[in-house]
């Protein structure tokens, strides 16, 4: 095995690694925790609020598998009437629409990943988890979702100028 | 200055949308624009995607949603909708009632509308395709049964409402359950006609003895809805800790009962149900956004001058849930109710509509919402799960629609429809 390859096996599941594992923490930690409360009358501190911080995790990479196949919900039935080439223009335009919503997130939620750290911010009901690393959830997320949307323009362009039918809408589901 | 501005950036995404930009993003840029325009810091949009998603309530969504893909793969799904059919196979359109039958059980464990209609509808629909039914049909009836999956308590968006506007969450659900009963009932009477008119399905005689094995083999699906019900009203779980509940519940039914629900299955299951959440959640986050960017904007006051004018109990009710309907045609119901809910429950209240009837009136709004083009989300699940194109099955739900509506107007007219269960 390859060093390639194993950076491309990392590539291809990323997104969906750390949604199974925030997703199977979250819903883990609730049901054990009202379980220990319901019958032995304790439970964690922190389990109303780290599950909080696993969703940030699985949404904004929810976001990025959902860029990745191209499955956000829209209205696709004028885009999908349109010639060929106003279909290609479409997908370039939400390349566009990906890329000025991507600066302005990422921006903007590092500086609030900074704050957190700066202040050593801290989960609360926990003695040292730091928030800023449920925070970091959104920009790597969003960083991540770029380069998806790098890859699908690349292989849209490729399509193109090979006169390959386009892809304006994945299933809803896999 | 400014609002010609605003008009044009509106404009300006309205076309995004029709050229097929996800909403997300139509949203999104729709208020970096704005936000631009008015000089709104545009930190706040990194501030509110951490903290518009900073709420317990809202990890029920995520549960719910898993519970809804756990119940299908526990085969409880399919025990609720044979023991639905067992019960109504001797009346015409049975099968179609029964798939509407199901959707309102299944909306009792899981609180997703999506999930409700992807789930009944991956069962029923081939059943009902195989029985005789028009497909296009068959898919609709699928999408408008997946509309009770939020009036019917548990709800996400019940949830949602009820901690935007600080309303008893419990109160929500009780509210919801004849609205949502009657829901079902109106389009079961709507399948009926139509099944009845076109002879779909095949009428078999009624046999309870075989329609009470069927519920004897569905008591994990009766057993998951007591426990949301019974946490959830006895206080003993919060609505996110009873979704939580049933999502084990339905886990270690599948695995150990049914045993239908293999290990390597659950991968699967986690991802699909991530696909959904990914898609739902940044849509909540960028609405609250959203909703901020509307205050600043002075919308609620706009709009309470605005349909003052109309003056009277009714009319301003019924303007009030024309938006949400005409909202509902272009956005999912989450951020519909993130939008509108702060800026249309304060005009309804001051004219002296209950909160908690007024909740159930928006929400079925919503509910409806799903079934509206030209962007309808249930519509679009069947459509992705049966291969039938969205226009074909557009037309096909029309009728259920109507009856959606005659039911909401009833609830309006008379809100004991809602209120009653309160009243224990």
């Amino acid at each position: 095995m390859t060093i390639g390859s194993v950076f491309g096996a990392i590539e291809r599941n990323i997104e969906k690694s750390v949604i199974l594992v925030s997703y199977a923490s979250m819903a883990g930690i609730i049901f054990v925790e009202v379980i220990r409360r319901f019958f032995f009358n304790e439970q964690a501190p922190w389990s109303t609020t780290i599950p909080i911080y696993m969703f940030l995790w699985l949404a904004w990479m929810g976001a990025s598998y959902n860029t990745m196949r191209r499955s956000h919900l829209r209205f696709t039935e004028v885009r999908e009437r349109l010639p060929y080439k106003g279909q290609f223009y479409c997908l370039l335009l939400d390349a566009l629409c990906w890329f000025v919503m991507g600066v302005v997130v990422i921006y903007y939620s590092v500086e609030q990943v900074y704050i957190a750290y700066d202040n050593f911010a801290i989960v609360q009901g926990t003695d040292n988890v730091m928030q800023w690393w449920f925070y970091m959830a959104t920009p790597l997320a969003w960083i991540l979702l770029l380069f998806r949307v790098i890859q699908n323009l690349r292989q849209d362009i490729r399509s193109f100028t090979a006169g390959r039918p386009l892809t304006t809408q994945a299933k809803m589901f896999d | 200055m400014d609002g010609i501005l605003i008009t044009l950036i509106s404009l300006g995404v309205t076309a995004l949308f029709v050229l097929g930009i996800p909403i997300f993003l139509v949203i999104s840029l729709w208020v970096i624009g704005v936000s631009l325009v008015i000089d709104f810091t545009l930190a706040n949009v990194g501030v509110t995607l951490y903290e518009g998603l900073n709420f317990y309530g809202l990890l029920a969504l995520p549960l719910f949603i898993l519970t809804g893909d756990l119940i299908n793969a526990a085969g409880i799904a399919k025990r609720l909708s044979d023991f639905a059919y067992s019960c109504l196979s001797w009346l015409h359109g049975g099968l179609g009632m029964a798939s509407l039958g199901a959707c309102g059980l299944f909306a009792a464990i899981s609180g997703s509308n999506s999930a409700t209609t992807a789930t009944i509808g991956g069962i029923m629909h081939p059943e009902m395709t195989k029985g005789n039914y028009d497909s296009k049909f068959a898919a609709a009836t699928v999408a408008a049964g997946g509309t009770v999956g939020i009036i019917i308590p548990p709800s996400i968006i019940f949830i949602v409402y009820g901690f935007m506007m600080n309303l008893p969450i419990g109160d929500l659900f009780m509210a919801g359950l004849i609205p949502g009963i009657l829901m079902v009932v109106a389009m079961q009477l709507v399948c009926y006609f139509i099944a009845r008119k076109n002879g779909y399905g095949v009428l078999q005689p009624f046999r309870f003895k075989h329609a009470l094995k069927m519920g004897m083999r569905a008591w994990l699906g009766f057993l998951a809805i007591g426990i949301v019900l019974w946490g959830i009203y006895s206080g003993a779980f919060s609505p996110t800790e009873a979704a939580g509940m049933t999502t084990g519940f339905c886990l270690l039914a599948g695995v150990l009962v049914t045993r239908e629900l293999k290990f390597s299955q659950i991968p699967t299951i986690l991802m699909r149900s991530g696909q959904i959440t990914g898609m739902l959640a940044p849509l909540i986050a960028v609405s609250v956004v959203m909703q901020q960017v509307l205050s600043l904007l002075g919308a609620k006051e706009f709009l309470t001058e605005l349909l003052g004018l109309l003056g009277g109990y009714y009319p301003i009710l019924f303007a009030c849930l024309l938006i949400v309907l005409l909202a509902g045609t272009v956005l999912e119901s989450l951020p519909n109710t993130i939008i509108l809910a702060p800026i249309l429950a304060p005009i309804a209240m001051s004219i002296g509509v209950d909160p908690i009837h007024f909740a159930v009136l928006f929400l079925i709004g919503d509910a409806i919402g799903f079934i509206t083009p030209p962007y309808g989300l249930n519509l679009y699940v069947a459509s992705s799960m049966t291969g039938i194109p969205y226009l074909q099955i557009v037309k096909a739900v029309l009728p259920y629609l109507y009856a959606l509506m005659a039911t909401w107007a009833l609830v309006a007219f008379i809100p004991q429809l809602s209120l009653f269960m309160l009243s224990f």
